[in-house]
């Protein structure tokens, strides 16, 4: 999976920065996706591209349950969110619905990728490549149950394992 | 070796487990509002499936809906679908609805308990991240995304990562209890731990400082659980738990038997041990007030306001996020708490609307009236509230001292209805969020206790209230 970050370099991106609360009224994805990022960034929509990933610092998600965070942002086109830790309902929101992929990653990959850089991801290896520097950083691995979600592609898709 | 709370409620839950994969955990209760059911049952509608468990499941609007007269048409036609919607789901799938109509609506984690539906021992869910508010009856209570309440509506189930444990110790007596509140202990607690440090934990809260609290207290507690990252607050249930419960509308009919056994089961062993632990002093504690833009921004009331260096310990992105929240709250290091003026006041949300904050809110307002520079609003939790503070005259001891007095919702904690803050415009508020833009865009909110609130309303700035005879 490749493409290109939009960096935001700060801890706490919350629920009601990524989509302010009343747009949790719309039904419509497309429009939804309109107002992402909304209350944190005016220019997001004018850099934002199908294939993008967004790379932030801790607690990223924190806040709200609502679904619609992960939601606009996927009809934006971001594919995963690149983030040092997680708040879990945006965590599990963002696999439940396969909306887009929410990848742990260490203070090397942190400090290494900057605002444009292209990355790849390679969930199999568990690693991210930076094309645009040529470095290689560790991602944290899915735990196995998450994995599974993922890869049976959303909650209502994943089947336990059969004894 | 012993367990804990937790780990009792979990383990009678476990529908399947098995090795490297989530445990199915079965739910005891639902609770459905309008802003993150829809796609839920239009996902059902889609797979032809019903509702495993309406009689488990119960729904109320609460997000969006106006808090003024409501015998007017309302103007927002969004907000109306929405709640036609739930309306019209709820009669589809056969879910008992309370209405904006109905005596009991109102904020989805008052009426829970008000209405005896939330149990000790319980596992709860509901598509709102407060869920966790209902932890304070020693419920297992967890906030979930629209997917997952989708897969709840079907199948009364959820595929659960079993979190880890928290013990958090509240020890001490606070020695004014009327002007240092629960507000003022949980914010004191994210402080300290961070808006992260609970990250997939249950935290289950302990020691005499909560004991001491009452069951409106006690919600005040677990309700911002979540503010600390935790999946999910507990209190394991007593003597003051058990009474709350009973007689209620929805109290179970066996309930005295339910408590016996409650009584014996529903507490952690002595040998039992947690993964994690923090322990507070509430002798000296003050009264809180959140100066940023995340509830762990917060300092004592009697505190000037930190610099980005000191609030930081170093931390660079801490540092950053700091100076980005001071310069969002038009706020200078050093400023004292008491100093900032402030042009609004929110009395109101899941965190700080049920009776006892308004009573003790009421007390500090009796024969005053609110600064000619603030507007003020007290949003009762639920009907029921707002009809129990009716009886013992609180309405008209706000409406006196020019507060507006208003019908039951979320309102100005999250925006969603016409109660929002204008830009620039600045808030002392009793919700449990105050994230940019959260009250409206361009809103700056201070978290407060209600007696801090009211007092601000008042001076028309923050005021120590352990100044103010409270007794």
């Amino acid at each position: 999976m490749r493409g290109n970050i939009i960096k935001y370099p700060r801890d706490n991106i919350d629920t009601d920065v990524i989509i302010p609360g009343q747009y949790l009224k719309v039904h419509d994805y497309a429009e939804l996706a309109t107002h992402a990022m909304e209350g944190l960034d005016p220019d997001f929509h004018s850099k934002v591209k199908e294939g993008d990933f967004i790379l932030s610092g801790k607690n990223f998600g924190c806040g709200s349950s609502r679904e619609h965070a992960p939601i606009a942002l996927s009809h934006c086109g971001v594919k995963a969110i690149l983030a040092l830790s997680f708040a879990r309902i945006f965590y599990r929101n963002s696999v439940d619905g396969a909306f887009l992929l929410p990848i742990e990653i260490d203070q090397d990959a942190y400090d290494g990728i900057s605002e444009g850089d292209e990355i790849d991801i390679d969930i199999s290896k568990n690693e991210i490549k930076n094309i645009t520097k040529n470095q290689t950083y560790k991602m944290k691995p899915f735990s196995e149950i998450i994995g599974k979600i993922i890869a049976a592609g959303g909650l209502f898709k994943y089947k336990p394992d059969q004894d | 070796m012993g367990k804990t709370l937790f780990e009792k409620i979990w383990e009678s839950h476990i529908v399947v487990e098995k090795q490297n994969e989530p445990d199915l955990i079965y739910i005891d209760r639902h609770l459905v509002h309008e802003v993150t059911s829809p796609q839920a049952f239009d996902g059902l509608r889609m797979n032809n499936r019903k509702v495993r468990r309406p009689d488990l499941t119960i729904a109320t609007m609460d997000h969006n809906v106006p808090t003024t007269d409501r015998s007017l048409p309302m103007l927002d036609e969004t907000s109306s679908i929405q709640i036609k919607t739930l309306e019209n789901n709820c009669k589809d799938f056969g879910i008992k609805l309370f209405d904006i109509s109905s005596p009991n609506q109102g904020i989805v984690h008052v009426i829970g308990p008000q209405l005896g539906i939330t149990l000790p021992g319980s596992t709860i869910v509901c598509g709102d991240s407060h869920t966790s508010t209902h932890g304070a009856f020693g419920a297992l209570a967890l906030g979930i995304g629209t997917s997952e309440v989708e897969h709840v509506l079907a199948s009364q189930t959820l595929w659960l990562e079993k979190p880890k444990t928290f013990e958090v110790r509240v020890e001490g007596k606070r020695k004014n209890p009327h002007a240092v509140t629960a507000k003022d202990i949980i914010l004191s607690i994210i402080k300290n731990i961070g808006t992260a440090g609970g990250t997939g934990t249950v935290i289950e809260y302990r020691g005499e400082g909560i004991s001491d609290l009452s069951m409106d207290q006690r919600m005040t507690i677990c309700n911002m659980s979540i503010e600390g990252g935790a999946r999910a607050g507990l209190i394991a249930p007593d003597e003051k738990t058990f009474d709350y419960l009973r007689n209620r509308e929805y109290t179970p009919k066996n309930y005295e038997s339910l408590v016996d056994s409650w009584r014996d089961e529903l507490k952690t062993d002595s040998d039992a041990t947690f993964d994690k632990q923090f322990i507070l002093d509430i002798n000296d504690i003050t009264p809180q007030v959140s100066w940023g833009t995340n509830p762990g921004m917060t300092c004592d009331v009697d505190e000037p306001i930190p610099s980005p260096d000191e609030f930081s310990n170093g931390d660079p992105n801490q540092k950053k996020g700091a100076e980005k929240a001071l310069e969002y709250m038009d706020l200078k290091p050093g400023t004292m708490i008491e100093d900032i003026k402030i042009d609004r006041v929110f009395i109101g949300s899941c965190t700080n609307a049920r009776l006892e904050d308004l009573i003790e809110a009421s007390k500090i307002i009796q024969g005053q009236k609110v600064a000619s520079t603030v507007s003020a609003m007290v949003v009762p939790g639920s009907q029921m509230v707002k009809k129990q503070a009716e009886e013992m005259g609180l309405d008209k001891i706000f409406t006196d001292a020019n507060f507006e007095w208003r019908e039951a919702g979320c309102s100005m904690c999250l925006g969603m209805n016409p109660d929002i803050l204008s830009p620039g415009e600045r808030c002392a508020s009793t919700s449990n969020r105050n994230f940019e833009g959260r009250q409206g865009n361009g809103g700056r909110t201070h978290l407060v206790s209600p007696v801090m609130a009211a007092a601000a309303a008042i001076n028309g700035h923050f005021v120590d209230v352990r100044k103010l005879d409270l007794n």
